[in-house]
């Protein structure tokens, strides 16, 4: 109403106005044509108002925060109502947005690859772990069909059949022999006939699984060689009549073979041992030159037991440095032996063994079994250190090994934060050297003998 | 995968048409890829599966040719449309080899099996070749699917890759033979099976030349990597 009033009372007061300087100037019989003239110049003044706001809101569609010419009255209020609500719509829209942005950027950082396919399974989005799990390019493919990029055969039939109750196992196209890259596609249905596509790397969970099934595998087999070997004996005991020397023989070869299951389960529980226990502290410190000395007395009596008048010659160096090492005494010996053993092992009767420790030049420790045996092949050595490899399956065995004494010593030098390194070239012998870093080890003693 | 037409019926069949390729695309590339796995695990089931696949891509081939056909005769396609028709048909041809070469690769991997001194030779050496094949092939389908000229002519420039290992790993099998005779019968699977995946790598180049002749109407075919080069810059 109050729109209504203004208005008219702005009409009556140019009318008035118009009929007050009729008057004023003294021509009273002109008062209609004053009260017209009025009219006229309000209908001009308020027509070009109009279209100043109708230019106003035109200009309003290119840019919702143009500033409105200054009105008043009712179009004032029209214009603020107005600008109001572009406001709440402009806010509502970039709220909106930024919530569309979240989301992406979310599905951005899943670990997973997401691709959204729209109903005639054209890709729609695709994030960057997609882009990587597939070699998509996330711009430029969009738009293409999936199936035309993601070829793999059993995809194709699940889409075409529509079945998409399980995930599907597939090498993806990136993946090459040297980095194999095994993926578990997941494809959801939502909306109308839109799919929603996953993606995961299941590379490391194969590899584990694959293993697991070997070590099981290896595990069995190597109980049950020897379990082969005692059964054969026991039945040969049991049904020939045998003289004493006989029987003793028997007994003995028995004898060995427990004695090897009794290795093989002992080395498999200092496995699980290992892995189980926490990792060594820094406080409780080893003595190098005690596990040197225990090593050189073991190896000669060892290689003595095997080899008798043609033992092999030994070399100990760096007896009589006193580095420490931090770690635990019992675990340590036991890798520094292993290698040692080794070395006794593959070294054929009256060879070299070089044994020692020495500070290497950034600081660390390092420990040394150098052997003047038959070497290494370099496509064996980065395999060395698995479970129950071995180059040469038929000799180790019978050289006593149970294919887990390299395992345990990797085990053993990753918990005291060591490397191993091998150093081999066939013919010219084998180096196997333990890293320690700097902080485990101390040589406080020898730089206050020094000053 | 190609402009609008007015009549989107059309469109849809052109698509269809590659959608068929593209699919039988995937079924050959994982037949070489279990020949390949076949001959590195001298694993007997996978060799007969790469056999028994190529039932279904035969079936692929043929269904292929009959809808061309059928696009043909009903749209008369003029142009690009008719590049496409044309180089889908060639294409065909190509993978539908290199599935014969898969298959190939999978007998010599049996045979090789069955004479039992398979260890002795030096597979491991083939593997660099493999994976280029692989690789060429699978680009090339990628290639295709996104018209994408820069990729079909890398293809070009890296099918001599294989054939450099071809010729260094039958040097390498005469020197077997020299040093062993009983090693020349898995020499010769061995030498046959280089072969295939040498042929596999042709294919390739193959498929990316119909790439380059669909978008730019000229055919590479038997002319020189400058000249491509050129065409297509």
């Amino acid at each position: 109403m109050s729109f209504l009033f203004s208005r008219l009372f702005i009409l009556l007061a140019c009318m008035g106005s118009g009929m007050a300087l009729a008057v004023s100037f003294g021509q009273a019989g002109h008062t209609v044509a004053g009260v017209a003239a009025g009219a006229l110049a309000w209908l001009v003044w308020d027509g070009w108002r109009a279209a100043r706001f109708a230019a106003w809101l035109y200009r309003l569609q290119d840019d919702p925060t143009a500033a409105p010419p200054r009105f008043f009255g009712t179009r004032k209020e029209v214009a603020e109502r107005i600008q109001r609500l572009l406001r709440q719509q402009a806010r509502a829209m970039a709220e909106s947005e930024n919530r569309l942005r979240d989301l992406q950027s979310a599905l951005q950082a899943s670990p997973n690859g997401v691709v959204i396919l729209n109903e005639r399974e054209c890709i729609e989005w695709c994030n960057r772990m997609a882009c990587e799990h597939f070699g998509l390019d996330a711009r430029r493919d969009l738009a293409q069909r999936v199936t035309n990029l993601l070829r793999d055969p059993a995809l194709v039939a699940c889409l075409a059949a529509r079945d998409f109750d399980e995930a599907i196992a597939l090498t993806s196209p990136a993946s090459t022999s040297a980095h194999p890259l095994r993926l578990a596609v997941r494809i959801f249905p939502y909306g109308e006939g839109r799919l929603f596509l996953l993606s995961q790397d299941i590379t490391v969970l194969e590899q584990a699984e694959a293993m697991r099934r070997d070590f099981v595998a290896n595990v069995s087999h190597e109980i049950r060689t020897p379990l082969t070997v005692l059964a054969g004996f026991v039945e040969t005991l049991q049904t020939l009549p045998l003289g004493e020397n006989e029987r003793r023989d028997y007994l003995a070869r028995m004898a060995r073979q427990t004695a090897r299951m009794k290795n093989l389960v002992g080395d498999l529980l200092a496995l699980s041992r290992l892995e189980g226990s926490p990792q060594p502290g820094l406080e409780e410190h080893v003595s190098v030159r005690a596990l040197l000395e225990r090593c050189e007395a073991d190896a000669r009596a060892l290689s003595a037991h095997l080899h008798g008048e043609s033992a092999h010659s030994f070399v100990f160096t760096g007896m009589d440095e006193a580095d420490e090492i931090a770690g635990v005494a019992g675990e340590l010996q036991s890798a520094f032996f292993n290698l040692v053993n080794n070395a006794i092992r593959y070294t054929p009767p009256g060879g070299r063994i070089r044994v020692g420790w020495k500070a290497g030049e950034t600081g660390d420790g390092r420990f040394f079994v150098q052997d003047s045996g038959p070497g290494i092949a370099p496509e064996h050595i980065p395999r060395l250190t698995e479970r129950f490899y071995r180059i040469d399956p038929d000799r180790s065995r019978e050289s006593g090994g149970t294919g887990l004494g390299l395992s345990i010593v990797k085990h053993i030098l990753q918990r005291h934060d060591a490397a191993l390194q091998i150093d081999s070239l066939p013919g010219q012998g084998a180096c196997f050297t333990a890293i320690f870093p700097e902080f485990r080890i101390s040589r406080e003693k020898r730089v206050s003998g020094q000053t | 995968m190609s402009e609008k037409h007015l009549s989107s019926q059309f469109d849809s069949d052109l698509n269809a048409v590659s959608s068929q390729l593209m699919e039988m695309g995937g079924l050959i590339e994982t037949q070489i890829q279990h020949a390949i796995q076949a001959l590195a695990q001298f694993s007997i089931p996978l060799a007969d599966d790469v056999i028994h696949v190529e039932d279904r891509v035969d079936a692929l081939e043929v269904d292929i040719d009959r809808a061309l056909t059928t696009v043909i005769a009903r749209r008369q396609p003029t142009a690009r449309d008719l590049r496409l028709l044309l180089a889908v048909s060639k294409i065909t041809t190509n993978l539908e080899r290199v599935g014969d070469e898969a298959q190939k690769i999978a007998r010599r991997v049996k045979s090789i099996i069955a004479n039992g001194e398979s260890h002795k030779m030096p597979i491991g050496d083939l593997r660099v070749a493999s994976d280029l094949a692989i690789d060429l092939i699978h680009r090339a389908l990628d290639a295709f699917a996104r018209l994408d000229i820069p990729a079909a002519v890398d293809i070009l420039k890296e099918d001599n890759l294989i054939d450099r290992e071809f010729k260094g790993f039958t040097r390498k099998l005469i020197t077997y033979m020299m040093e062993d005779p009983r090693t020349i019968s898995d020499s010769l699977d061995l030498l046959f099976v280089a072969k295939a995946i040498e042929r596999i790598g042709d294919h390739a180049k193959n498929i990316a030349e119909f790439i380059i002749y669909i978008v730019k109407g000229t055919d590479v075919r038997h002319s020189s990597l400058t000249h491509i080069e050129t065409i297509t810059q």
